[in-house]
């Protein structure tokens, strides 16, 4: 029983950030359409901000989310203008734009690569290594204070997107493009600075992931499949439906690596992606999309 | 009044169209397939007058990327179904031949066709399964289906997880011991571009075209959607299996993390669309730009991550200005030499 506890908790805390790092993901699907390939490995990109920042200052990690999240927004804003300002809308690119991306991911992550090499790296803070234990149940105080911060970063972007004039202009995007168009919001400016958001959050991932799993620049392509199921999985840019799927697959995911080795926790959530895509293309919590 | 008389009518048309098409194909330069051909036939000659292994490795590696990627434009170029998850076939391929040459010593170059029809089985029944998802859904789930086939090879204790298994060498100098490899792959890319050539020039391709532009008008014109994508999905899987047994022996082992890399259907996808996603020529062209590319890159530059860097230059400009390809771009602006019109 406690065993099934402890892995409960586990699960959990992994799932808050997972679902911190799918945000960025789901927002800026949900808005353009655009299924950005890049956006695991610009978490990694966040997690190297970090890392330099811990390594050179000794700056906390979880201290150093505003400035990962900066940094990456002009990203953001630059990859934006350069790239995808055609492609934001359009759906009959969107194939073509899953290739862009993924090229873009493969760009950064050459990048990454030629300047650090692809070593192992992981930010040491205190927490990281250090666990609150009752009895025979331990919670491991670096994965709870990243699943706290990604409770508190999804909580603020839910209050920004839900009680804000931009973030009225934001959903209105999401939910029908033409017709917040025809009222009067600048999509274009709206797809801008999601995107850019999309990015920034991608940033703050990053800053988390820096200490909770070692990373170096090719990581990203094991990511990549698992934020795709929380995308999907939780319907195609829903955002509550992403952060559910990413509490529920992680804790199914935490299980299965306990009762089957961890190697094959990752197979949970690449499953769940191709039976989802193939049952339910809308997933779970969502509503048919209607094809244009 | 009379009746019409349809049959001569018909009889009348079909000449029509049959001169038309003999026109076209003469106008074909059927002369230069058939010199490259010839070309290739010799070079191993070479071998005679010194070490050009590295040539003939470099040909060899030309010829199976021009089959992987003619092969993958058969359902990524015609039908319109991007795959990025092409490798699986690669891979599972590379591994049924592999372990009948492993187990009862059957050279892969005879294994290979069987490896072949069992992984475009295989295809076909994926692609009844997948080729229910349509555009960025479908790319998503082939990636998906990638990761899977990853797991459960570096967990399948038979064939040794992720630690592989080693394949004896042929009892060969080395002079001579990339010959029977080399001609294999000659064949097989001579029939892959063949294959590729007859459906884009048959009933079979205009389907599949046809259910690239719009697949419901396709379906309510009277096409069986489901079944042509599928057989698509067989063909195009067929090829790339039988490059992955033939590969497998090659490299005298086998792997999941050098088949199951992404890196693989990357440069299968990105050679395509290249060259020019659709077109007959573009795949080939494709390949030897980019393996050319890649050659010298690594050459001059060394390290491998500048070579993924440029990889996903190359796709990004391509993709952004170019999304035609070089075949497709000359053909738009009517500038495409006659040599490479092959549509």
């Amino acid at each position: 029983m406690d065993n099934i506890i402890q892995i409960i908790i586990l699960g959990l805390a992994l799932g808050g950030v997972y679902a911190l790092m799918a945000s960025g993901l789901t927002l800026i699907f949900g808005v353009m359409r655009i299924v950005n390939l890049a956006h695991p490995i610009f978490i990694i990109v966040g997690a190297f901000i970090s890392f330099w920042l811990f390594r050179s200052y000794g700056l906390d990690p979880i201290l150093s989310i505003p400035i990962t999240t900066i940094i990456l927004f002009v990203i953001g804003l630059v990859l934006y203008k350069l790239l995808f300002k055609r492609e934001a809308a359009e759906a009959k690119y969107s194939e073509m734009t899953v290739l862009l991306t993924f090229g873009v991911a493969l760009c950064v992550d050459g990048f990454l690569g030629t300047l650090f090499s692809n070593t192992q790296r992981v930010t040491t803070p205190g927490y990281a290594i250090d666990a609150f234990i009752f009895d025979e149940i331990f919670i491991p105080k670096g994965q709870l204070y990243a699943g706290i911060a990604s409770m508190i970063i999804i909580g603020a972007l839910f209050l920004f997107l839900h009680y804000s004039r931009f973030g009225y202009a934001i959903r209105a995007t999401t939910q029908n493009r033409a017709a917040a168009q025809l009222k009067g919001v600048n999509v274009d400016f709206v797809c801008l600075i999601t995107f850019a958001i999309g990015l920034g959050l991608a940033g703050a991932a990053g800053a988390l992931v820096s200490y909770i799993f070692s990373f170096f620049p090719a990581k990203h392509w094991d990511w990549i499949a698992i934020l795709l199921s929380l995308v999907v999985l939780g319907g195609m840019g829903k955002m509550l439906g992403m952060i559910v799927a990413a509490l529920v697959l992680s804790v199914i995911a935490a299980f299965v690596g306990a009762y089957f080795g961890a190697s094959w926790s990752g197979i949970t959530f690449y499953l769940a992606l191709f039976l989802i895509l193939l049952i339910r293309p809308e997933g779970l919590f969502g509503e048919k999309i209607e094809e244009s | 009044m009379k009746n019409l008389d349809v049959s001569k009518i018909r009889e009348t048309r079909k000449i029509y169209d049959e001169s038309i098409s003999a026109t076209r194909s003469l106008e074909r330069p059927i002369w230069l397939p058939t010199i490259i051909v010839g070309v290739l036939l010799v070079v191993p000659a070479l071998q005679f007058f010194g070490g050009y292994n590295y040539l003939l490795h470099m040909l060899l590696y030309v010829m199976m990327y021009s089959a992987m990627a003619s092969s993958w434009n058969i359902l990524g170029g015609y039908t319109g179904y991007i795959s990025l998850g092409h490798n699986v076939f690669f891979c599972i391929g590379g591994y049924f031949s592999g372990l009948i040459l492993a187990y009862f010593r059957i050279s892969t170059l005879i294994t290979a066709p069987l490896a072949g029809v069992v992984v475009a089985i295989l295809g076909f029944l994926v692609g009844l399964i997948a080729i229910k998802m349509r555009g960025p859904t479908f790319i998503i789930s082939s990636i998906a289906l990638l990761m899977v086939a990853r797991i459960l090879f570096d967990n399948w204790d038979f064939v040794d997880g992720s630690n592989g298994i080693t394949l004896g060498q042929l009892d060969m100098t080395a002079q001579w011991i990339k010959l029977p490899y080399y001609y294999a792959f000659l064949v097989i890319a001579v029939v892959t571009i063949y294959t590729s050539y007859r459906i884009k020039h048959s009933k079979f391709g205009l389907h599949l075209r046809a259910i690239s532009q719009d697949e419901v008008k396709a379906e309510s014109a009277g096409i069986n959607t489901w079944l042509y994508k599928s057989i698509a999905f067989a063909i195009s899987a067929f090829f790339v299996g039988a490059c992955g047994a033939v590969w497998g022996e090659y490299l005298t082992f086998l792997r999941p993390n050098i088949f199951i890399i992404l890196l693989i259907s990357v440069n299968m996808v990105l050679m395509c669309i290249l060259g020019g996603k659709g077109t007959v020529a573009g795949p080939i062209i494709g390949a030897i730009l980019i393996i050319a590319f890649n050659e010298t890159s690594v050459a001059f530059l060394g390290t491998s991550e500048i070579n993924i860097l440029s990889t996903g230059l190359i796709m990004v400009v391509v993709i952004k200005f170019y999304p035609n390809g070089i075949v497709g771009t000359l053909a738009r602006m009517k500038k495409l030499p006659r040599f490479l019109n092959w549509d």
